[in-house]
């Protein structure tokens, strides 16, 4: 099978390499900042991809040069903040998906990877469960959607597969439909027919496999005559927002929303109200996918400012600087005890806060932040903010 | 791999998985900011036999203790941004990836120091000091990718360097594992001078106290000068108000702000002060003494708007040289009082292709970062008949009376020209006594033989080669 990306998301792996001024800005790499070796630095990368790609380079060489590149990009959380902090604004992010592509070619993933890879492609799910089972959490919940499932209406709530079929995330899914039908929006869901977004097929490089999975979802809002779509999940969100415009031009025409925009607007336009204080303090973590791929800085501060008395405290590093929780990527695929390492400096950050609640708007930051909070026998709840929504919305735990 | 096999045993035998020496990390350890032309290479050992990620001082005795054994070079190498090849291998041997080094933090609140590893990149240690109250002194633009060893071994300035001096004026106590092995802790000054600028040459830091401040906030103010000898004159008298910093750019520089933020800023020497200000009565008093300070040299004051914008972009320079397809660096230390001829004269010789950007590191000196940029790829050969030229502009004994940056590979042999015949006399002593085989970063500092031809020595053939060339 041929993976390949977009013409116009294509970029010139050597050139880009070539154009690194070494300027070791990207030192901030939270892998490389456990793994310390140059070869994972992201400026690192580059040099190895320079030797990779370049004109004439031994066979021998390349295998040689290919068992460190390939590892070292498979260590990347994807999290954005080389690209971001990268002093001649390289397009770092694209650079190290076509990385993940060459490695696809060459057979080169790790056989972990493949077999999610092959899951969702053979389920729809990142899970490989049955697709039957994709609203069991509606009935964990004691919620009846069948009213709500594959209705025509102006949004869709698109619930993601970790909110779905994941115990730990069970509240999330739940919470955001709460949302929902106390503010009175007319919404959907997909029930049986949500796929997959895509975003571990993508995140592993693979371009054309996802574009069935976009082009499946299309087809499915468009049925039902969605405009907006909202999700609760930043892989999601980061997909609709950059993915599907990349794989299906301008046919992806619907606005995409996450809980935390729709939240604001409904506050904005009085018909959510957070009437209950919690008294617990509250700090919030930027998921990377919302704050560095996607630019959502506000919405979640302005949501959890309506909180009536509430004690919020930003985290040390926050906005566009937070730290990554070690989750993305699917490094928790590749190195497990490498996504501890880097979670724990986040768990650090959360405890000089002493804050009581740890709010997130990402599942994959959630389940990486609970598994820290655990290790280090942290006292702190760790919610999706729908769910901190909820319980100032509703007023009980 | 060129390592004996029982140097190779022994080596990993005692620091197992943080030894490496597959082709890969050797290639990637080969370089540091500034790339060796390739035309150069040749005549350089760049490329290490081996990489050993340190992770205590116990281990960086044991390396001592191997290198002199084997007479095994090693090569110390921190964020590796320094540009001066002080962390690229001359003859091989291991490179010491410091990164490793186990984390210490230790704010004395007292004292005014915090205690840490050398390994720690300024950036995070500002954070973990903002976080308490406190802050750096002065640190290099560097800031995001520079370790503090790094910058006290390559003897840097930066940032606040105005106020509060260079590298060695930070230092309050430094923990340096010597090459004999020994362990010993420096607190004395005279001492601690020995080891700003010296590369690593005498021995690996574990440890450093830097002194800390508390955190008092920052006013900046904008000025515009029309000649480098305005420029200069305006410095003086800047420098008279105490500033925490004053940074400049030539108009070319400028130039490039205006294109890249579509700004509409003069063409002319821009100059950002700033200053620390603690209350209101303090910051009228700033505002006051710069408007004089403006008027007696005969500048302009910036429109405001643009400058908090630009401070912001203080640790972002390179970022202007993105889009060129190809350039050089170097950096040089000037008097203000000398140098208005030689900064006009570096501006006429490379017309259209010198940016330049200088910070104040004493009221009476300037850093001039140089760039030179190109409108096309340079051929191997240009780039090094052009890089030598770069080094023989900055490094000639001019009237400017202008000194090298630092050291490193590229100014080896230059050690007393920037710290004075005496300071290298107690250096050679200290050397001597400490590193009798030459095996703790060889090649920087005392000028090298040239591997092939070992009679002839770098820093003339620097000097022969750039005179030829001009
Ligand atoms: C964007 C940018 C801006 C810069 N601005 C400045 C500036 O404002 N001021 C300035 O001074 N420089 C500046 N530099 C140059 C450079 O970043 C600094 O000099 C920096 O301090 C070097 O630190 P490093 O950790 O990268 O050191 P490296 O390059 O890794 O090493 C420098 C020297 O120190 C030695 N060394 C490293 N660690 C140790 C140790 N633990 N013990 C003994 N020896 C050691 C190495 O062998 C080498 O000789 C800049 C560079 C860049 C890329
Ligand atoms: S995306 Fe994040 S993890 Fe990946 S190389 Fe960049 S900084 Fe490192
Ligand atoms: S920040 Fe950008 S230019 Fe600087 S080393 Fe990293 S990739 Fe290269």
């Amino acid at each position: 099978m041929f993976m390949s990306s977009p013409a116009e998301w294509h970029v010139d792996l050597l050139e880009i390499a070539q154009k690194c001024v070494y300027c070791g800005y990207c030192s901030l790499c939270p892998t490389f900042k456990e793994l310390k070796w140059e070869t994972y630095h992201p400026r690192g990368i580059l040099e190895q991809i320079r030797m990779y790609f370049s004109e004439g380079v031994k066979e021998s060489v390349q295998v040689e040069v290919s068992k460190s590149l390939f590892e070292a990009i498979f260590a990347c959380t994807m999290c954005k903040a080389c690209e971001n902090i990268c002093l001649v604004d390289l397009p770092l992010l694209k650079v190290w998906e076509q990385v993940r592509q060459e490695a696809f070619r060459k057979g080169r993933w790790n056989p972990l990877l493949l077999s999610l890879y092959n899951k969702v492609k053979s389920t729809h799910n990142i899970y490989g469960l049955p697709t039957e089972e994709r609203l069991a959490w509606a009935n964990l919940a004691g919620m009846n959607m069948s009213r709500r499932t594959k209705k025509k209406a102006p949004l869709a709530f698109f619930v993601g597969c970790q909110a779905s079929y994941s115990g730990k995330m069970g509240n999330v899914a739940p919470s955001v439909v709460k949302i929902l039908r106390k503010t009175k929006v007319n919404f959907t869901i997909l029930g049986l027919d949500e796929w997959c977004c895509g975003s571990p097929v993508f995140l592993a490089g693979g371009y054309s496999a996802g574009r069935d999975f976009a082009k499946h979802n299309l087809d499915q809002l468009k049925e039902l005559g969605v405009e907006r779509i909202v999700t609760a999940c930043s892989g999601c969100y980061r997909a609709f927002k950059i993915v599907y415009p990349r794989v299906l031009g301008e046919k992806w025409d619907i606005e995409v929303l996450h809980i935390t925009e729709l939240a604001e607007e409904l506050i904005k336009n009085g018909k959510l109200k957070l009437k209950h204080s919690i008294k617990e303090k509250i700090t919030f973590k930027d998921p990377c996918e919302l704050v560095r791929h996607c630019g959502l800085v506000e919405a979640p501060r302005e949501v959890i400012k309506q909180i009536p008395n509430v004690r919020f405290e930003e985290l040390p590093s926050n906005k566009h600087e937070a730290l990554c929780c070690g989750g993305g990527g699917l490094l928790k695929l590749n190195d497990s005890d490498l996504v501890n390492q880097v979670n724990s400096r986040l768990v650090s950050e959360i405890k000089y806060t002493e804050a009581e609640i740890v709010a997130n708007g990402c599942p994959t930051c959630k389940d990486t932040i609970l598994t820290g909070v655990k290790n280090d026998n942290l006292d702190v709840e760790v919610l999706d903010i729908s769910e901190l929504i909820v319980r100032a919305m509703e007023g009980e735990k | 791999m060129t390592l004996k096999k029982n140097t190779r045993i022994s080596f990993t035998r005692h620091l197992g998985k943080n030894f490496k020496d597959d082709y890969t990390t050797l290639q990637v350890y080969s370089r540091d900011m500034a790339d060796l032309p390739k035309l150069v290479k040749p005549f350089i050992g760049n490329v290490p036999d081996g990489v050993i990620q340190v992770r205590t001082k116990e281990d960086m005795q044991k390396i001592y203790e191997i290198a002199n054994e084997t007479k095994v070079p090693i090569t110390q190498r921190g964020g590796g941004t320094a540009g001066f090849g002080g962390s690229v291998p001359y003859k091989k041997g291991i490179v010491v990836d410091t990164k490793g080094l186990e984390y210490h933090f230790l704010v004395d609140p007292l004292e005014l120091t915090v205690t840490i590893n050398p390994s720690v990149v300024f950036s995070d240690l500002q954070r973990q000091l903002n976080l308490e109250g406190f802050s750096l002194c002065s640190y290099p633009s560097s800031f995001h990718s520079a370790t503090v060893g790094g910058w006290i071994a390559h003897g840097g300035y930066g940032v606040g360097s105005i106020q509060y001096g260079g590298a060695k004026e930070q230092i309050a106590a430094l923990e340096v594992v010597l090459p004999t092995g020994e362990i010993k802790r420096f607190t004395d000054d005279t001492e601690l001078s020995l080891f700003v600028g010296s590369h690593g040459t005498l021995g690996t830091i574990t440890e450093v106290a830097l002194k800390i401040k508390f955190d008092i906030p920052l006013k900046h103010q904008g000025c515009t000068f029309d000649s480098p000898a305005e420029l200069l004159k305006g410095l003086k008298y800047l420098a008279e108000i105490e500033p925490f910093s004053i940074w400049f750019l030539n108009p070319d520089h400028v130039a490039l702000f205006n294109e890249l933020f579509g700004y509409n800023l003069p063409l002319s020497y821009l100059a950002i002060i700033s200053k620390e200000v603690s209350f209101e009565e303090e910051e009228k008093e700033f505002n006051t003494l710069f408007n004089n300070a403006i008027r007696s040299s005969g500048g302009q004051i910036l429109d405001r708007r643009y400058i908090n914008d630009i401070w912001d972009f203080r640790f972002k320079g390179f970022t202007l040289i993105g889009d060129s397809p190809d350039y050089l660096v170097t950096e040089v230390i000037l008097p203000i009082e000398t140098s208005d001829k030689f900064v006009r004269k570096l501006v006429s010789r490379f017309r259209g292709k010198i940016h330049l950007e200088g910070e104040m590191v004493s009221p009476t000196h300037y850093a001039l970062l140089i760039y030179l940029l190109f409108e096309e790829k340079l051929s191997e050969i240009k780039k090094t008949i052009l890089t030598l030229k770069l080094y023989n502009v900055t490094t000639r004994k001019t009237k400017a009376k202008g000194i090298p940056y630092s050291t490193g590979l590229w100014f080896s042999g230059y050690y007393s020209r920037i710290y004075g015949k005496e300071q290298y006399k107690q250096y050679l002593e200290f050397k001597r006594k400490v590193d009798p085989k030459n095996i703790s970063n060889p090649g920087k500092v005392i000028s090298p033989k040239i591997r092939f031809l070992p009679i002839i020595k770098l820093k003339p053939i620097v000097k022969l080669a750039s005179k030829m060339m001009l």
